[in-house]
């Protein structure tokens, strides 16, 4: 078991949130869409240009910034 | 109790939660209720031991792939543009075609008043309805883009490049907008939820240059640089593009300094667009187009035919009538730019009107057609391609017209922004048209 930012994750990797460290408006953001601890994300692929990246979660996708990604850490098995 | 000890009392229970829980009230709100909506979901709904690939994850495979994104991306791009314009030609010369009639039938009722119905009303209104089919079929395209899911993948795809120029990726589908028309493209900045993005966005979109300009370009550049008018086309759509980009860097260095909004976004799964949901979007923004056709720019061509026209007994748009008088009080402003002449001036104030209007009210000055004005540019005013080429990159920069200016008023809701961008503006067209013609007049030796 090792914790990493959301933000090292390869593409095709998965694993459990553990902390969702960010603050502010963009916390509150990532929680409204479900990005909250004991939640399996998968990250699925990473923008043409290297950023953003693209997750699924819940059963949905969703987009986000490296830098906002910087401060999810997940448990990766 | 006063305000800080309301204040005093949240942070103490504030504290007290995170002792309890272990994490912070958002997070612990948010994982109760997720928690909830988990526990429902368990007992209602049965779902697959194998998550399948469904077709939307499958056309993702390919359309953001790693690679092929970003040349995918500009290919649907460059294929709605040829769309576009494709479908319009045989509409506009449809248009061109009935109003051209229409102008000669009234002016058989002769006088003033024929004149009054043919050269303004009937040749005004007409070449702005010929700028529908355009407009109208790019705002079609956009909607089916947006409506299938595309757009929020264009998004995902750009955001890197407009976050480094300090935009968002959603500022990009406002930008596109403004290749159709200004003001849907700053009405669509609402959809930027952080206001120093918005606020760029909007303010640097009149650079993206809308169709209405595009008949300055095409006319200008067909007598000019008649071999390289395409080129020359394409270059003043560059040359917006770069003020566009140079002017967000700009405000954002200065003006709109800090942190930019967000970029998580739901990447909802393709569907098919519906004709109605088409229709209705393509209604939506469109309808804001003919409203100025309607009135703004049907004011104007009334206006321009009477300060061509007063004094009574003047010449038509001849030095001596009041739209003389209007361009020789502006044209000194323009001798650094090269087209420090009247009928210059006179036509580029209009212009603030509506920008297609600048091409008609030359036409109307030099009393020609469109066809014959640019010899009578190069014969009556002694243009150059240099000059020709000035004058276009001041068309395309210099302020946006008096409708978009009313909707950055309504859309800000103040009267800074609005005269913000009236200054910003002509100041950078008047600077860049000065530096090609007095650059270029020394690079040419003339």
């Amino acid at each position: 078991m090792m914790v990493k930012p959301l933000s090292d994750m390869k593409p095709g990797e998965r694993g459990k949130i553990s902390q969702v460290g960010s603050s502010g408006q963009i916390h509150r953001r990532l929680l409204d869409m479900g990005v909250i601890p004991k939640t399996t994300v998968e990250v699925e692929r990473i923008a043409p240009m290297g950023d953003p990246i693209w997750i699924k979660l819940k059963g949905y996708h969703l987009s986000l910034r490296k830098e906002e990604a910087a401060n999810v850490y997940v448990e990766v098995a | 109790m006063s305000q800080e000890e309301i204040i005093q009392a949240r942070n103490k229970s504030l504290t007290h939660l995170k002792h309890i829980f272990g994490d912070d009230s958002e997070t612990v709100i948010a994982g109760e209720r997720y928690g909830f909506i988990g526990g429902l979901l368990k007992d209602t709904l049965k779902k697959p031991r194998v998550e399948k690939v469904t077709t939307s994850d499958k056309i993702d495979k390919v359309l953001v792939n790693r690679w092929a994104g970003i040349p995918i991306f500009l290919g649907i791009m460059y294929g709605m543009f040829q769309f576009v314009f494709a479908a319009s030609v045989p509409l506009m010369d449809l248009i061109d075609t009935g109003f051209g009639y229409l102008a000669e039938q009234a002016s058989v009722i002769g006088g003033w008043a024929g004149s009054l119905l043919s050269d303004g009303i009937i040749s005004g209104v007409g070449s702005v309805l010929i700028f529908v089919p355009p407009i109208f079929l790019l705002f079609v395209a956009i909607s089916v883009l947006e409506d299938c899911g595309y757009l929020a993948r264009a998004a995902f795809v750009m955001d890197r490049a407009m976050h480094k120029i300090g935009l968002h990726g959603r500022s990009f589908i406002p930008l596109m907008l403004g290749f159709g028309c200004t003001i849907p493209a700053v009405m669509a900045c609402r959809t930027i939820e952080n206001p120093r993005d918005r606020l760029t966005t909007m303010l640097v979109s009149p650079f993206i240059s809308c169709g209405a300009r595009l008949p300055i370009f095409v006319l200008l550049a067909g007598v000019f640089f008649t071999a390289h008018a395409g080129l020359v086309v394409f270059a003043m759509y560059m040359i917006g593009i770069g003020a566009a980009i140079f002017s967000a860097w700009l405000f954002r260095k200065t003006l709109f300094r800090g942190e930019s909004g967000h970029f998580v976004m739901e990447l909802p799964p393709y569907r098919l667009p519906t004709p109605t949901g088409v229709a209705v979007h393509m209604w939506e923004r469109g309808r804001l187009f003919l409203r100025r056709a309607g009135t703004v720019i049907f004011g104007v061509v009334v206006l321009v035919w009477v300060l061509a026209s007063m004094p009574w007994g003047v010449e038509y748009a001849s030095t001596g009538s009041w739209l003389g008088h209007l361009g020789s009080f502006f044209a000194p402003v323009f001798i650094p730019c090269g087209f420090g002449e009247w009928q210059a001036a006179a036509s580029l104030v209009f212009g603030f009107l509506a920008k297609e209007v600048v091409v008609g009210s030359m036409g109307a000055i030099f009393a020609v057609e469109e066809g014959a004005l640019g010899s009578a540019l190069m014969a009556q005013l002694g243009w150059t391609p240099l000059i020709a080429f000035a004058f276009m990159v001041f068309s395309l920069l210099y302020v946006p017209c008096v409708a978009t200016i009313g909707t950055i008023r309504s859309e800000t809701n103040s009267r800074k922004w609005p005269w913000f961008s009236i200054a910003y503006s002509t100041g950078v067209a008047w600077i860049a048209a000065t530096l090609i013609y007095q650059i270029g007049r020394v690079a040419i030796g003339g």
